[in-house]
């Protein structure tokens, strides 16, 4: 058997995790009926019931650098099932919420992101960079509008008021932060979580082969596409439906962004473009899709009151109906004439654009990443 | 009184369908006694009839229909002998014509056949009339001088719980306490476990509101500082002799002579009149058991509430918790004196404690055992202790390492408030080391539900003693019995005070004298509290049942008591000896002197007495045994293949109603068999065996209670004295050249009916295989 561990609980930890939709997990009384209700944890170490009695014991080393709180895609049966109300789903959530904070390479503001009282300072900052970026352009490069408050026209759009080159100068190092975010953070995952399998004994393998892990990530890629996990739950299967919806939106839109960049950049063709162009009904029907699928999720969560809904969850909801919404409506109001009201609407939609991109390392889209690698992982250590 | 004969056969229930109840008449006629029959004798018409035959003057009375133990009240004729013949559960359901086909008129022809069931009625109706010949109406005992006076031992939570529930239904109650000051350990905790709903947050100790309440209370006398010496006499009339702790007195209780004492030089035990100068010598200065104190005082009924003490860990066992060595191990009792008296600190140093771990199980090695003397209580108590650590330090942090944790009932609700603390850490695991660590403690454990071998930091390490009961060390009673003054260790309940703790709570093994509290066994005041209500209740059951003349309990109402035809007595000790309950002195001489209201009405010294000079108005040696002599044992002379026959003495408490349930059930076992209640097994006397094998009968079984340590004897020890009975009567049985598996005894629970088919006919088979008795049909 392993050395003996020192137990020095982190009473602060379990405290924190309360905040971020944890507060039941002291109720656990180690029964193990979440780690058999579970559907998708795996026979080999299941989870949940040792994250919840680490946690219960304040033991944040040993739980935050597990994959397993990853692999939770937070169905919720073991919440339903526990007889304690414990809440070991929420529980793995508040540990996921904490865990972004810890691999974050910006502690400060991962910290921000989870606290609603720094939202107005979070919105401050596009804000400000637009407009002292805009300023400044306009005066260094005159010959371009960087940004006009009052363009005329009889067929204004939004690249009228806020230059599309401007947008693309912010965004693209925004999304550069975001990946170098990422990266580092992932550094200190993927060896945490090495390190943890190889302590527990989940695994053998002293070192990760690149190549292996790679064939891992082809293998895992479509298990996410057909949303496979999330099928597997008892409880709140219908959650697969609206997750697939959002995530599929988010790639549809990707895709049409960067068409449109392309489009700017490469062939020189100016927007707004036709309403019959293939692209434009992509992004028309993601946007939409976007919507539905955020509006279901926050129905979801309304409805459900086995479990908690924390700010943590709010925030992305929020983010990603404004996202809808404000890109939709810029589009509407633009199409109706109101170019003015549409201009306003933009300047949201690219709020929220760039708190998407800035942010998402920092706030619970953080999984995007971190699930995708726990699942990896899992995969890596399990098959190949 | 002057019988006058009435013989009743219901042939309701299938009974007349089953039997020949015109044949069945024919019995009592052959005696002249009169017979009537009736469809069904417990309806409004068949009642009549009875009731008809008393007003004539009928007052002996058979009633041959259902089992004893249905239609009681119905069946019930106060000064009347009444005798319940069963024919349903004992004849006719348990012997299914399907399976023991009745004659038919050709085989009735030849004088050969014979029809088992029948025979089987015939033998019931016969040993009913023989009983009821046999038997008088009981008379009450009285007490000469009967108090209804309450004495509690003890003045702790539980006593004065005792106490003031007993003067809340009127009664006078005396409480002692050693100590100069009620409330006992109560006064020393900081706060207390929940005692009422939502059972969630420590409390206040009630203990001031409990000693306000029993100081007011003008029914209770207190007297501290005051010890009982002895409690001489019997239920109704204890004589109580109190005084200060340290003195001593002529009436302090003697004690019996140890047995090494009672023997010579060579081994060879010493005679009467050796014993009693022995004995004096012994007992210097103490006036023997018999001799009442003139100044005592008269109580009708003892409530123990003496209490506990704080378990010592000690030996080799615990060395590896370093208690003893290092002084920041102490033992929960010790902790809770520290936190009384200021924040958690650490004895070595006087530092503040802020990390504390809890031992609930001595750990090391496969054992999982706790400390001896624990319970539930020792769980809630370090749940309750956590919280200590964590009111005086917000970064406290306390541990709790168990291998059980009983929060029984609504203290659930409590071991979730506790959980709720962030601070607090519950494990299962096997604790396997203390030691030190700078100026601090380590503690290292394994197969934690944290799945490892784990270390702890401690300030302090707290062990989780158990609660010795008082009468572990003392028999606080100090009862002037000729069994000796505490209560007779049986080597089951490691000095707690009780006869039977599933069955009958509160009972101890001295009637009269009733426990409460950690007497019985480690409980919280909550429990306690409950506990002390119960035994108050069944101290009230016994003065109100001593005062008319009926046994307390489990024969609860039954006014026969033993008589001695002592002309006969040999003085040899065994009623004495053997009696469960004590309820027999003796004189110097060796002669019993019965104690009829501490007697239980079990029949033990019964079945004990060699010379059969013991009795009880309805159940004797003559009233059984002429049961068993009514018993038909046909011989060849009767019939070319004759029937075996077989006598089983039953139970009546668990194994009889088994054999009706079965009845109930239909379960069908031998027709050979013939059954007979005895009040419990120790009341078998060898006799009645000998004399059914010497009529011819071909075996005997026993059928009674389990015995050993889950033993369900109503009287603690019946079944097992039976059992060494019937070991030395295999001796008898060589002489007579009769072999030993003739006679045997059978355990079985009331719920155990299915089995009784197979123990029958398993005998009966072992019986058919050795063949007839020789001794039938001389």
């Amino acid at each position: 058997m392993a050395e003996s561990y020192l137990v020095e609980p982190d009473v602060g930890f379990i405290k924190d995790l309360a905040k971020l939709g944890g507060q039941d997990l002291k109720k656990c009384f180690q029964c193990a009926t979440c780690s058999v209700a579970c559907p998708i944890s795996p026979d080999n170490k299941p989870f949940p019931r040792k994250e919840m009695i680490a946690t219960s014991w304040g033991l944040k080393d040993k739980v935050l650098g597990s994959a397993d709180i990853w692999l939770c895609h937070n169905c919720g049966d073991c919440t339903t099932l526990c007889p304690r109300g414990a809440k070991p789903g929420d529980v793995l959530a508040a540990l996921r919420a904490y865990a972004v904070t810890q691999y974050a390479a910006i502690k400060p503001l991962a910290k921000a992101v989870q606290d609603p009282k720094q939202l107005p300072i979070l919105m401050a900052i596009p804000v400000a960079i637009f407009l002292i970026l805009g300023f400044i352009l306009n005066l260094a490069v005159p010959s371009i509008s960087w940004l006009n408050f009052a363009p005329v026209g009889d067929h204004l759009w939004q690249s009228d008021y806020i230059n599309n080159y401007l947008v693309d100068i912010i965004m693209i190092p925004t999304l550069a932060f975001a990946v170098i975010s990422f990266g580092l953070g992932l550094k200190n995952f993927v060896a945490d979580i090495h390190a943890n399998a190889l302590a527990s004994g989940k695994t053998d393998k002293k070192t990760i082969d690149p190549a292996g892990f790679v064939r891992s990530l082809i293998r895992t890629v479509p298990t996410i596409i057909k949303h496979a996990k999330f099928n597997e739950c008892g409880e709140n299967k219908d959650r697969s439906t609206s997750h697939m919806m959002v995530l599929f939106s988010f790639v549809g839109l990707f895709i049409v962004t960067n068409c449109f960049f392309i489009a700017e950049w490469v062939l020189h063709i100016e927007g707004p473009y036709s309403q019959w162009s293939p692209v434009k009904w992509l992004g028309n029907v993601s946007g939409v899709a976007l919507i539905v699928g955020g509006a279901l999720m926050v129905k979801k969560r309304m409805d459900n009151s086995d479990s908690v809904t924390s700010y943590w969850d709010w925030s992305l909801l929020g983010l990603v109906l404004t996202l809808g919404l404000t890109g939709m409506l810029t589009e509407m109001f633009r199409l109706g004439g109101l170019f003015g009201i549409s201009a306003i609407i933009y300047a949201f939609h690219l709020i929220a654009v760039w708190s998407l991109f800035a942010y998402t390392p920092y706030s619970k889209l953080a999984h995007l990443v971190y699930r995708t690698t726990a699942m990896v992982y899992q995969e890596y250590i399990e098959k190949d | 009184m002057d019988k006058k004969y009435g013989v009743y056969i219901c042939t309701g229930c299938g009974i007349g369908d089953a039997l020949d109840t015109k044949a069945l008449c024919d019995v009592p006629d052959e005696e002249g006694l009169p017979c009537k029959t009736h469809q069904m004798f417990c309806g409004e018409e068949g009642l009549e009839v009875i009731k008809k035959d008393i007003a004539d003057g009928t007052n002996t009375l058979v009633i041959a229909a259902c089992s004893r133990r249905v239609n009681y009240d119905t069946f019930r004729y106060d000064g009347c002998i009444v005798e319940r013949v069963n024919l349903r559960e004992g004849v006719v359901w348990s012997h299914q014509r399907s399976e023991f086909p009745a004659l038919t008129d050709e085989e009735k022809e030849d004088e050969d056949n014979f029809d088992r069931v029948q025979l089987m009625a015939e033998d019931y109706i016969k040993m009913g009339m023989a009983r009821v010949e046999k038997v008088t109406l009981p008379e009450p005992y009285v007490v000469e001088n009967f108090s209804k006076k309450i004495l509690v031992i003890g003045g702790g939570m539980t006593g004065m719980s005792a106490a003031l529930d007993a003067s809340a239904t009127g009664y006078e109650v005396t409480i002692v306490e050693k100590e100069a000051a009620l409330g006992g350990h109560a006064n020393n905790w900081r706060k207390q476990l929940p005692v009422a709903e939502p059972f969630e947050d420590l409390i206040s100790p009630v203990v001031g509101a409990k000693i306000a309440a029993v100081q007011a209370d003008s029914n209770i006398t207190v007297k501290t500082g005051t010890q009982v010496a002895r409690i001489a006499g019997q239920p109704g009339e204890f004589t109580v002799t109190f005084k200060q702790p340290g003195d001593k007195l002529e009436y302090d209780v003697p004690f019996p002579l140890p047995d090494e004492m009672k023997v010579d030089e060579t081994g060879k035990e010493l005679d009467v009149d050796k014993l009693a100068e022995k004995y004096a010598e012994y007992n210097e200065g103490k006036k023997d058991i018999l001799t009442l104190d003139p100044d005592g005082e008269l109580y009708g009924a003892v409530i123990l509430a003496a209490g506990w003490r704080p378990a010592k860990i000690e030996g080799d066992e615990y060395a590896h918790l370093s208690y003893g060595e290092s002084p920041d191990v102490i033992t929960n009792a010790e902790f809770e004196i520290l936190a009384k008296n200021g924040k958690v600190t650490r004895p070595s140093d006087g530092k503040a404690a802020k990390s504390v771990v809890f031992i609930q199980s001595p750990g090391k090695g496969d054992e999982d055992g706790d400390f001896e003397f624990a319970g539930a209580v020792t769980s809630l108590v370090s749940l309750k202790q956590a919280k200590y650590v964590r009111e005086d330090y917000e970064d406290g942090k306390a541990f709790v390492f168990y291998q059980h944790m009983r929060t029984p009932g609504l203290n659930e609700n409590f071991y979730k408030s506790i959980q709720q603390d962030p601070g607090i850490f519950l494990t299962k695991g096997d604790v396997i080391s203390v030691s030190r660590n700078g100026d601090g403690l380590i503690v290292d454990a394994n197969n934690t539900l944290l799945g490892e071998k784990l270390q702890v930091k401690a300030d302090l390490v707290v062990l989780a003693a158990g609660m010795v009961p008082a009468t572990a060390d003392n028999p606080v009673v100090n009862m002037a019995y000729r069994q000796g003054p505490a209560f007779r260790d049986i080597g089951l309940f490691k000095g707690y005070v009780d006869s039977n703790f599933i069955c009958f709570p509160y009972e101890t093994q001295r009637t009269g004298i009733y426990a409460a509290g950690a007497v019985r066994r480690s409980m919280t005041v909550e429990e306690a509290v409950e506990d002390a209500s119960g035994a108050a209740l069944k101290a009230i059951q016994c003065l109100e049942s001593v005062n008319r003349g009926v046994s307390v309990h489990p024969r609860s109402g039954d006014m026969t008591f033993p008589d001695f035809f002592f002309q006969r007595c040999t003085q040899c000790k065994r009623c004495t000896e053997e009696c469960p309950f004590g309820a027999l002195d003796d004189d110097e001489k060796g002669t019993p002197k019965p104690n009829p209201t501490r007697c239980r009405r079990c029949g033990t010294c019964m079945g004990a007495c060699p010379e059969r000079i013991i009795g009880f108005a309805d159940y004797s040696i003559d009233s059984i045994g002429s049961q068993v002599k009514a018993i038909g044992v046909p011989s060849e002379d009767d019939y070319a293949e004759p029937p075996m026959r077989v006598l089983g003495l039953v139970c009546e408490n668990d194994a009889y109603p088994a054999l009706d349930i079965a009845g109930l059930n239909r379960l069908s076992y031998s027709a050979d068999v013939r059954f007979i209640p005895v009040r419990c097994l120790g009341s078998v006397n060898v006799i009645w065996i000998k004399d059914a094998l010497s009529q011819g009968m071909d075996g005997v079984f026993l059928l009674g209670c389990k015995h050993g340590d889950d033993y369900q004897c109503h009287f603690v020890k019946g079944s097992e004295l039976a059992e060494i009975r019937m070991k030395k009567i295999g001796d008898a049985l060589a002489s007579l050249a009769l072999e030993e598996e003739r006679v045997a005894q059978f355990q079985i629970a009331i719920d155990e009916y299915d089995k009784i088919p197979q123990i029958v006919n398993e005998f009966v088979a072992s019986i058919e295989e050795m063949g007839p008795n020789p001794f039938k049909g001389f």
